[in-house]
């Protein structure tokens, strides 16, 4: 169900909606940098893996700190159609249409950007809506979390400026395109 | 449907050990996880339900899940998928495969397994190409499609495989786009949960071969109309469409096929105690 921040606050989470969801955006983070640290690899990307590798370790250590939080609720088990997400997909959901084989250090920290503001958003969407003291703070507690990941990003960012506009360019290219 | 899991399996339980070698950003990923979505989420045991592909890109996918796999050759995951739904009907059976495999090489087993409605759910990702053969154009290609490959395009009408699935006798059709993995996902459980013979057509990006198809994300919409149970509506909807409305088109009622109904085959002949294990 796609929701906006308007639908959280006139609809707010509960505690355990909050940690269900909170917990499926770390684990979906960590299954998605994994999986495109596989590919990057597959693809002698070493340097963009290795960066995937670490996001991957970053989600995970936040995963990790969520279960912890989670420790005493009883969290649901939500089928996806029933997480209440501002977009279709949980925020830290990889974008495949921003992924390519011969991506750079400054493309992927763009797309763990973009999922990192994301994820802030949607924590501090939910913050604004929470009723539940408990609810609220913790969602709070994430977005500066959230915050902090996007904080990041942008210094990591900025030790690597935009490559070449033929970034892209493959003396061997794959495909017989004209 | 078969068995329940007795304990609850994630989605990540469902994949094997091979990773998969499609290309970074092919929309195939999305495919896989939202296939291990929908069997984790009906609870099946990995051991209750096959998994049939063809050949090509998206046929590795058997591959790629711990369930029963079963690789077959070029055009054939249909055929297999339903001797095995017939021979082992506790199953629930999967077939798999690209639109290469599955509207060219594979095409007239399409128009065969609607027509028999055997209960079986048929996931196309369709990427209007042949990608593991370098791009050539396949039955889905748009006729102006101009490459190396083919001059000036290949100037022949595309395949429309909804509509032809209607015709045939499916008794599920629906369009699904792996860049929405979630509602992807809940196509891939109402058609296997929808008794007969289901086929779900994936808008799944090749971005190899078809940088283009990077735009479908902003090209797909959902559909202005429900579901319906009438097939003459349905293929008037999909014959007008633009070919990115994406949702359940078409849910019918006709009676699956079924063994115990219209006999067993082999049975008394000896074939079955043969292939005993």
């Amino acid at each position: 169900m796609k929701s906006t921040p308007e639908d959280l606050a006139s609809q707010p989470l509960s505690l355990e909606e909050l940690l269900a969801h909170a917990l499926a955006i770390e684990s979906e983070a960590v299954q998605s940098y994994e999986d495109l640290a596989a590919q990057m690899r597959q693809c002698d990307n070493t340097e963009v893996a290795d960066l995937f590798d670490r996001m991957a370790k970053l989600e995970a250590e936040h995963a990790a700190k969520l279960k912890e939080e989670a420790k005493d609720v009883e969290v649901p088990e939500l089928a996806p159609w029933e997480f209440r997400w501002l977009g279709l997909e949980a925020p830290e959901n990889i974008d495949l249409a921003g992924v390519h084989y011969l991506m750079t250090p400054y493309h992927a920290l763009k797309l763990a950007l973009t999922n990192e503001t994301a994820a802030m958003a949607f924590f501090e969407a939910a913050a604004a809506g929470c009723v539940d003291e408990r609810a609220r703070a913790l969602a709070i507690e994430f977005a500066d979390d959230e915050r902090q990941h996007v904080k990041w990003m942008q210094d990591w960012l900025a030790k690597y400026p935009p490559p070449d506009e033929d970034w892209d360019y493959d003396p061997d290219p794959p495909a017989a395109l004209g | 449907m078969s068995a329940q899991a007795p304990r609850k399996l994630k989605a990540s339980d469902y994949q094997s050990d091979c990773k998969p070698v499609w290309c970074p950003g092919c929309g195939d990923y999305h495919v896989l996880l939202s296939l291990t979505k929908a069997i984790a989420h009906l609870g099946l045991l990995p051991e209750n339900v096959a998994i049939v592909a063809g050949i090509g890109c998206s046929s590795r996918i058997s591959g790629y899940l711990n369930c029963y796999g079963f690789h077959g050759v070029h055009g054939r995951a249909l055929p297999l998928a339903t001797g095995i739904k017939v021979a082992r009907p506790d199953l629930t059976v999967i077939a798999a495969g690209g639109d290469g495999d599955g509207f060219s090489i594979g095409g007239n087993h399409l128009l065969h397994a609607c027509r028999r409605n055997v209960d079986i759910t048929y996931i196309v990702m369709d990427n209007e190409i042949y990608g593991m053969t370098k791009g050539q154009p396949s039955p889905t290609t748009a006729p102006d499609w101009d490459t190396k490959i083919a001059p000036g395009g290949t100037g022949i009408s595309p395949f429309h495989p909804l509509v032809i699935a209607l015709a045939s006798g499916a008794n599920f059709v629906a369009r699904a786009f792996s860049g929405d993995p979630n509602g992807t996902m809940r196509t891939i459980v109402e058609a296997i949960e929808h008794p007969g013979f289901s086929f779900v057509q994936i808008l799944s990006p090749c971005v190899t071969f078809r940088p283009d198809q990077r735009d479908w994300k902003n090209l797909v919409h959902p559909p202005p109309v429900t579901t319906t149970s009438d097939a003459s509506r349905a293929a008037r909807r999909v014959m007008t469409d633009d070919g990115f409305n994406i949702g359940i088109l078409y849910k019918g009622s006709r009676e699956p096929y079924r063994q115990s109904v219209h006999g067993e085959s082999g049975a008394g002949s000896g074939l079955d105690e043969e292939f005993l294990v």
